[in-house]
């Protein structure tokens, strides 16, 4: 069913629509307790539609696209109730060319698939065979096609491609875990580099380390930045910033970190794990300044929100999310960093992201997966530990930014992004 | 139906194969600030395809129902691929049932400007609640789910799930600092459970207010005592989770951490995971592989004694069935999940428990709660500090951690006043299946030498 049919039966009562189509093929095989588990073929469509009828909104979708008449009739019902319009369908746009679609993943087969993974999990095994371990090999190709009743009409065709490797390690209590992941939407993806990534993780916390409560620097690692961007993220979106649930709100042109820090929000990327050309809702997307030498550049709108609140929109269409996040190298190196510590934490994996008042910038967090820093070495893993603070305050008190960075992406983590390792100056720990 | 998912699994070349389809109807409401952010309706088809052959698992999903040999061949195909050692399944009754949804008031029928303009009342109550209150947000969302199962071995049910739930959040403001109150309710017997949700909504909003002047709680070691909500919380985080077998089966470690008989907690301390509780959020006749649902101890007078099963779980530990192999919807294959999960009740009266404690902390209601095997962490929506036998200020951001060993030994006082924690948007999150639909309860309990995160 093609969309247009959509939008025309939907104009027959409408004054604008827009559709927008999702098919999805996945393969995935999945490695637990040391052997091949489950492998996996998915086939999904899903159809959104989106109406404005005398001036308010509509919504409906369904995955079955023959419902036609349904997925309409819906849309149509929900608008004579729905919240004003604050904005039209765009008219078409140019889009940048991204590169989105790897060939070489549509010859990937399952077996060859399998063989990764078994490979990735030798690898963890090989460090130590005391580790349960497990590995996830992941292709998926799909297609979003997207039209609206102002004649924009755009299709891509995408592929992804998912690795994770590690496993847990259980000594009397004392359990760890560890999985390293990585997407992207190329092939070229290193299944070594993941598995030594995941066995350096495991390496790191041979040992034990003590730590007292008090206030210490601390690393984050590009995963781990999770626990401010978190905050930042909330803070960016165009709609808490609007609804003044913000604490940057107002603050465009102000410097709310420290010099050094300079974040875009890049979805051209080639191959990114979050790279496309357009949204959901037919804006282009560009790459756009979000913090530029600590001073605040710009938030991110849907059409809704951009409309409500009287900006553009920014092409952040799919409930708000940045698309891939870089922050640029800083003059430190990791090593250095590490060195110049006296007493500190490196912080990589958090239990209870997004719980308290993560909008208010405070997190207070159970360290997962940390280790601590003592006179300039990695001294082992510690344990029962929580680390408390305010993100915003802690993006104030930058020590370093390293020159290294990483690929944050992929099924283990909360967002994508190219990232490096930020110091804090000191942050609350709590310690049994 | 029936007869189509027969004819689609017959023949197959593998050692067991069942089939799941779904038909899911969803409306919903969404009301942020003074706006409505969000209304609509959706429908959702699909199914998947298990397939077992020498241990191993091939899953074909898919929403073309157009096809449905096409998707047993493609799982028994990768089945065959996975499969090399041996099988581990244990036997279930060949059961036939059909479960019929019962609505006292049928949300489908309730027209959508009906929904609307109620939970644009909620709003109003929450936004004129007081000057510092600076925005709300009001959720409701029905969902009406048929699903189909059928096996290989004859296994045919049908079954109706309801769901309606509704969310009041709000959020105040003075200067920089951001509070939040929430009331949540709903269930599965009709939309009559969300109505008269009035009272509530002023209660998020007064919640939301009142922190704004309640300090941070001082991070330390306290003498803890939970609400039932947070004793809830802390059984499915803090313990629950370790129960479930598909942790264990295949790790040894873990085999020997979690043996039967040995002992978790104090005499009096019993943990049970029922899912054939009248009326409970987690409660349906069968889980998702067929398998009866039943009550099960986990912990008995202090014991450890039992845990959580799938077919290939309880197979593999020589353990009896517990039916608790749950699946989100068609998108998954079921894996071993909680249903309504609590500690029961002991005679410790709150008062008794509030007696002897000079300086700690009360911790009501949650926020959220995430664990990794014996570390767990949960925060609580608000707490009061105890002073001298007294509940007394109200504090923010009170968030318990620790480890789920030391913590169940250092319960020391169950109380006498089991309740379960209302219907809500949210639920239990596995393997990429959230929410999952849970229950959680318990009575008020102590808690001896408790870490609350914070600054000192």
């Amino acid at each position: 069913m093609s969309l247009e049919k959509i939008i025309s039966k939907s104009m027959e009562k409408a004054q604008s629509a827009q559709a927008v189509m999702l098919s999805t093929e996945t393969s995935t095989v999945d490695f637990q307790f040391d052997r091949l588990k489950a492998a996996e073929s998915s086939q999904r469509t899903q159809i959104d539609l989106k109406v404005i009828v005398d001036g308010k909104v509509g919504t409906s979708s369904t995955t079955d696209p023959s419902d036609v008449e349904g997925v309409v009739s819906r849309a149509l019902e929900a608008a004579q109730f729905g919240s004003p319009a604050n904005f039209d369908f765009p008219e078409p746009q140019s889009l940048e060319p991204v590169q989105i679609f790897d060939p070489a993943l549509l010859t990937l087969e399952k077996p060859e698939m399998i063989s990764m993974g078994q490979q990735m999990m030798d690898m963890v095994k090989s460090y130590n065979p005391e580790i349960l371990s497990g590995a996830l090999v992941q292709k998926i190709i799909y297609k979003v096609d997207y039209a609206n009743s102002k004649g924009a009409k755009y299709s891509a065709k995408h592929t992804a491609f998912n690795l994770g490797a590690g496993g847990e390690l259980v000594r009397g209590t004392d359990i760890l875990f560890v999985n390293k992941g990585l997407g992207q939407k190329q092939r070229k993806v290193d299944t070594e580099e993941i598995a030594a990534q995941a066995i350096e993780y495991f390496r790191m916390a041979e040992t034990i380390a003590p730590i007292a409560s008090g206030e210490y620097p601390v690393i984050f690692t590009p995963s781990g930045l999770v626990a401010l961007l978190l905050s930042l993220g909330l803070a960016l979106d165009g709609k808490n910033v609007f609804l003044g649930a913000s604490p940057l709100h107002g603050k465009i042109g102000q410097q709310i970190a420290d010099p050094r820090l300079t974040m875009v929000d890049d979805p051209t990327i080639a191959f990114g794990p979050a790279t496309s050309a357009f949204d959901n809702e037919g804006t282009a997307r560009r790459v756009m300044p979000l913090i530029e030498k600590g001073v605040l550049r710009n938030f991110i709108y849907d059409l809704d929100t951009a409309g409500r609140a009287g900006v553009q929109p920014t092409g952040h269409g799919t409930a708000r999310q940045l698309t891939n996040l870089v922050i640029n190298p800083g003059e430190t190196s990791f090593d250095d960093m590490i060195k110049g510590i006296e007493k500190g934490l490196l912080v990589h994996e958090f239990l209870g992201l997004g719980q308290g008042n993560p909008i208010n910038g405070e997190f207070s967090l159970n360290l997962f997966l940390g280790y601590k820093i003592e006179k300039g070495k990695l001294a082992g893993r510690v344990k029962n530990v929580m680390l408390s603070g305010n993100a915003f305050e802690a993006l104030k008190y930058i020590e370093a930014i390293s020159q290294e960075r990483e690929w944050v992406s992929g099924p283990f983590e909360y967002f994508n992004g190219l990232i490096p390792y930020i110091q804090v100056s000191k942050l609350s720990v709590t310690a049994k | 139906m029936r007869d189509q998912l027969f004819e689609a699994i017959k023949g197959h070349d593998v050692e067991y194969v069942d089939i799941r389809v779904e038909d899911l109807v969803n409306t919903w409401v969404i009301f942020r600030g003074s706006d409505l952010d969000s209304i609509g309706s959706s429908r959702t088809r699909g199914g998947i395809v298990r397939a077992l052959y020498k241990g191993g698992w091939g899953y074909a999903t898919f929403n073309d129902l157009g096809d449905l040999k096409k998707q047993v061949r493609e799982a028994c195909l990768t089945a065959k691929l996975v499969g090399s050692g041996k099988t581990y399944f244990a036997p279930t009754e060949v059961v036939v049932d059909c479960i019929k949804a019962r609505l006292i008031k049928d949300f489908r029928q309730v027209p959508l400007a009906d929904k609307k303009a109620l939970m644009e009342a909620y709003n109003k109550i929450v936004l004129g609640y007081h000057e510092k209150i600076q925005t709300s947000i009001v959720r409701y969302a029905d969902s009406f789910k048929s699903v189909w199962f059928a096996s290989s071995e004859g296994t045919f049910i049908e079954e109706e799930v309801p769901d309606v739930n509704i969310y009041v959040g709000a959020t105040a403001r003075d200067g920089d600092i951001v509070q939040k109150g929430f009331e949540s309710g709903g269930g599965a017997d009709g939309y009559q459970s969300v109505e008269g949700f009035h009272e509530q909504a002023a209660t998020a909003a007064q919640k939301a207010v009142e922190l704004l002047s309640a300090p941070p709680v001082k991070g330390g070691k306290y003498t803890v005592i939970t609400d039932q909500i947070m004793t809830g919380v802390f059984t499915h985080e803090a313990f629950g989770h370790l129960s479930e077998s598909d942790f264990v089966y295949e790790n040894p470690q873990m085999q020997e951490l979690m043996q039967l008989g040995k002992r978790f907690g104090v005499r009096g301390l019993n943990i049970i995971d029922d899912g054939s509780y009248p009326g409970g959020l987690g409660s349906h006749r069968y889980d998702s592989e067929g398998v009866r649902m039943r009550k099960n101890y986990l912990v008995k007078d202090g014991v450890l004694v039992g845990r959580l099963h799938s077919r290939e779980t309880a197979a593999k530990m020589g353990e009896p069935l517990t039916g608790n192999a749950r699946a989100l919807h068609f998108n998954h294959p079921p894996i071993v999940r909680m249903t309504n999960t609590y500690i029961d009740n002991g005679s410790v009266p709150l008062h008794e428990m509030l007696k002897d404690i000079d300086l700690g902390v009360y911790a009501v209601k949650m926020i959220g709660g995430q664990t990794a095997m014996e570390m767990f962490t949960f925060s609580a929506a608000y707490g009061y500090m105890i002073r001298n036998g007294q509940v007394a200020e109200l504090v923010r951001d009170v968030t318990l951690t620790g480890n789920v060993f030391e913590t169940l030994h250092n319960i020391d006082a169950i109380g006498d006043d089991l309740q379960w924690e209302p219907n809500g948007p949210g639920g239990c999150g596995k393997g990429g299946q959230h929410p999952l639909r849970v229950g959680l309860g318990g009575p008020h309990i102590r808690i001896q030498n408790c870490v609350v995160g914070g600054q000192q």
